[in-house]
């Protein structure tokens, strides 16, 4: 699915990855943890295109082509969704219409037809139980005035309806109470499949406890220090990040 | 500095020439005030960013043809189309003159209506530009809303010309009064038609009586080579409310001033705006608060949007005079610029003498967040959509606040539609 290779980027004159590489197949989810300023968001915001970050060298590939080489949209139409550490509120842009234009953005690429209003409605609204959301959500702007909870579960909903092929989600567990990582947990879990892969990018363990990853890598300084399964994350929890940096550089 | 001249012996014989109405003693006496003190120049402060050189030599052509008015022939689709879209009882100004048709059938009980043609008036021309509108003003409209009137839709002015050859300068005086507990809301529309070159300035005045309300929408669509100035000075009763919004959609070379005296207390005004300005058009709002007394409360938000090599301009300014103690006034001014050419002049001007104020301004240009742009895009939004989406995000935040909301949804569109022209193939 995705084929991360040598990867090194930089911001400015600050180089943040450096040299990492990374196999995620599908059906797995892999864990990505590490310390901050590790470049964890860094690698999230690569894969999605971001273009404040230059790639200096290495290569990622995406379904067996290069990815790089592709616009933010492409990537999503193509099946690429990242869950934002921070989502954006972007008021007087309706929640509603959002959803249904990124649905119908990637259905286009599809060769589907749109979808209708009705159909629309009743797709969202499923997926909003699942999540334990109000329908109201729908009639705000984006994210407007949403508590740190409500943002969260509101990029799980965007997420939900886009099915993507690959998620990435950055620090989507973040500033969330129980009731909300677990339904954030919930939303995550319903979407996992044999032909879906997901990157659960986490400053901690506890998310891992609602979802299991099949695989656990710890970033230190731009390249990944340490992959394991579900236990390095357990062991990474007791020893601390130093502990890794230590093992790497020692 | 620049001096428009306007020929003056030219004007004096078109006015002299002008049937003995009830409008003949004020024009009279515009005319020895214009005279006097000339149009304004951009050496003058409030007009240093707009140059009526334009605008004056349109007058001057229009003069050497004995200032015809040419008879509006082709627009009655226009004028339907535009009716159709706005449910309102409407009032048509046509090239300067009343439309007898919509004067007969205007029906609304407790709203009268007379033409400043039939009766003496003794008009104000206090400000640049109200001399000019007087001195050659042909027929006007003196609307008068009872206080126990209870109108069902707003009351709808159409201003609208049609410049089919040679040069068109048209004057339209429209004085408003809502009687004590009075309640009304008004639409005012400015359109054109026609390739040759057209100026129209226009004049309104607003009287609220104690304890009225008004809601007032302006939307200015002229054609994209033709100009305007408008001038709307507004005096509140005890108690009254104010609510007024302004849309710039059209025009070349737009000046729109705008003045609210503020004399009896508990007065209640919000003033919002939104101009959408592209390559080659001039929009200058210039906005003016007389806070004479206390407590009273007027907030305003103008928002613009500039493309190409536009330009526009917002001077807002709030005065709150010796004794005006409990005043509220806010002041803001947002501005997008999607191209490097574009250019806008933002002043807040607060100017207080009393003590017990609340007083705030904020002016910001910019342009789109990066942020929001490349959140849109991962879901799947191309680059050219996301804008958009934003651009119309930012327009929409003043079309929501504006008053009389049955026609929120019909400016929604108009403003995408424009949008959507300014936005087109610039990498905006």
């Amino acid at each position: 699915m995705l084929e991360v290779k040598d990867l090194k980027a930089s911001i400015g004159d600050t180089e943040i990855l450096r040299g990492l590489s990374l196999d995620v197949g599908a059906g797995e989810v892999h864990a990505i943890m590490g310390p901050n300023g590790s470049g964890k968001s860094t690698l999230a915001l690569v894969i999605a295109g971001h273009d404040d970050y230059k790639v200096t060298s290495g290569s990622v590939t995406y379904q067996g082509s290069d990815l790089l080489e592709l616009e933010p949209e492409e990537r999503a139409r193509k099946g690429i969704f990242l869950g934002f550490q921070y989502p954006v509120e972007i008021p007087g842009v309706n929640n509603a219409y959002l959803l249904k234009a990124a649905v119908n953005a990637k259905r286009k690429h599809q060769g589907l037809d749109e979808m209708d209003a009705f159909e629309f409605l009743k797709l969202a609204k499923e997926k909003m139980a699942l999540l334990d959301m109000d329908p109201k959500f729908l009639n705000r702007g984006v994210n407007e005035g949403f508590s740190g909870g409500e943002k969260k579960r509101n990029e799980i909903l965007q997420m939900a309806m886009l099915e993507p092929s690959l998620a990435i989600l950055d620090e989507t567990d973040s500033g969330l109470d129980i009731d909300a990582l677990r339904a954030v947990a919930q939303g995550v879990n319903a979407l996992r499949s044999p032909d879906r892969a997901i990157v659960l990018v986490t400053h901690y363990q506890r998310l891992l406890d609602y979802v299991e990853p099949d695989h656990v890598h710890v970033l230190s300084e731009g390249r990944i220090a340490r992959s394991g399964d579900k236990s390095l994350a357990l062991e990474l929890e007791e020893k601390g990040y130093d502990w890794v940096r230590e093992a790497a550089t020692g | 500095m620049k001096s428009p001249k306007l020929s003056f012996d030219a004007l004096r014989a078109f006015v002299d020439n002008l049937p003995d109405d009830g409008l003949a003693a004020s024009r009279q006496a515009a005319l020895e005030h214009l005279h006097k003190n000339g149009l304004p120049t951009t050496g003058d402060e409030d007009w240093k960013y707009t140059d009526l050189t334009m605008i004056v030599d349109i007058g001057n052509r229009w003069l050497e043809g004995q200032g015809q008015q040419p008879l509006p022939a082709e627009i009655g689709g226009t004028v339907d189309e535009i009716c159709s879209s706005i449910d309102a009882d409407w009032l048509i100004v046509l090239g300067g003159q009343i439309d007898e048709r919509s004067l007969a059938e205007f029906s609304p009980s407790g709203v009268s209506i007379r033409r400043l043609t039939e009766s003496a008036n003794d008009l104000l021309f206090d400000a640049p530009l109200s001399d000019l509108n007087t001195a050659l003003l042909q027929d006007g409209l003196r609307i008068r809303v009872d206080g126990d009137a209870a109108l069902r839709r707003p009351i709808g002015i159409l201003v609208i010309d049609d410049a089919m050859a040679g040069a068109v300068m048209s004057q339209i005086r429209i004085e408003i009064e809502v009687m004590a507990s009075g309640s009304a809301s008004f639409v005012e529309y400015h359109a054109s038609t026609g390739s040759a070159d057209s100026y129209t300035n226009s004049v309104t005045s607003l009287d609220l009586g104690d304890g009225s309300c008004a809601d007032y929408v302006r939307i200015q669509d002229r054609a994209l080579h033709h100009n305007h100035t408008s001038r709307l000075a507004v005096t509140t009763g005890q108690d009254s409310a104010f609510n007024h919004c302004a849309f710039d959609l059209g025009g070349r070379m737009i000046r729109n001033d705008i003045a609210i005296d503020i004399t009896e207390p508990g007065g209640q005004i919000a003033f919002d705006g939104l101009y959408l300005v592209g390559d080659g058009q001039h929009v200058d709002n210039h906005t003016r608060a007389d806070h004479r007394v206390g407590p009273a409360e007027s907030h305003q938000e103008y928002r613009g949007i500039l493309t190409g090599k536009a330009r526009g301009v917002w001077n807002g300014k709030a005065i709150v005079h010796q004794g005006a103690d409990g005043t509220d006034a806010e002041q803001a001014n947002h501005n997008l610029l999607l191209s490097d050419n574009a250019e806008v002049d933002a002043k807040p001007e607060l100017e207080i003498y009393a003590d017990d104020v609340k007083c705030s301004h904020g002016t910001t240009v910019g342009q789109l967040d990066e942020t929001s742009l490349f959140y849109l895009r991962t879901r799947g939004l191309s680059e050219h959509e996301a804008k958009q989406v934003l651009t119309r995000a930012f327009a929409q935040a003043i079309v929501s606040k504006s008053p009389i909301s049955s026609i929120h949804d019909m400016l929604a569109e108009k403003i995408s539609q424009r949008l959507g022209e300014l936005m087109h193939g610039a990498d905006a």
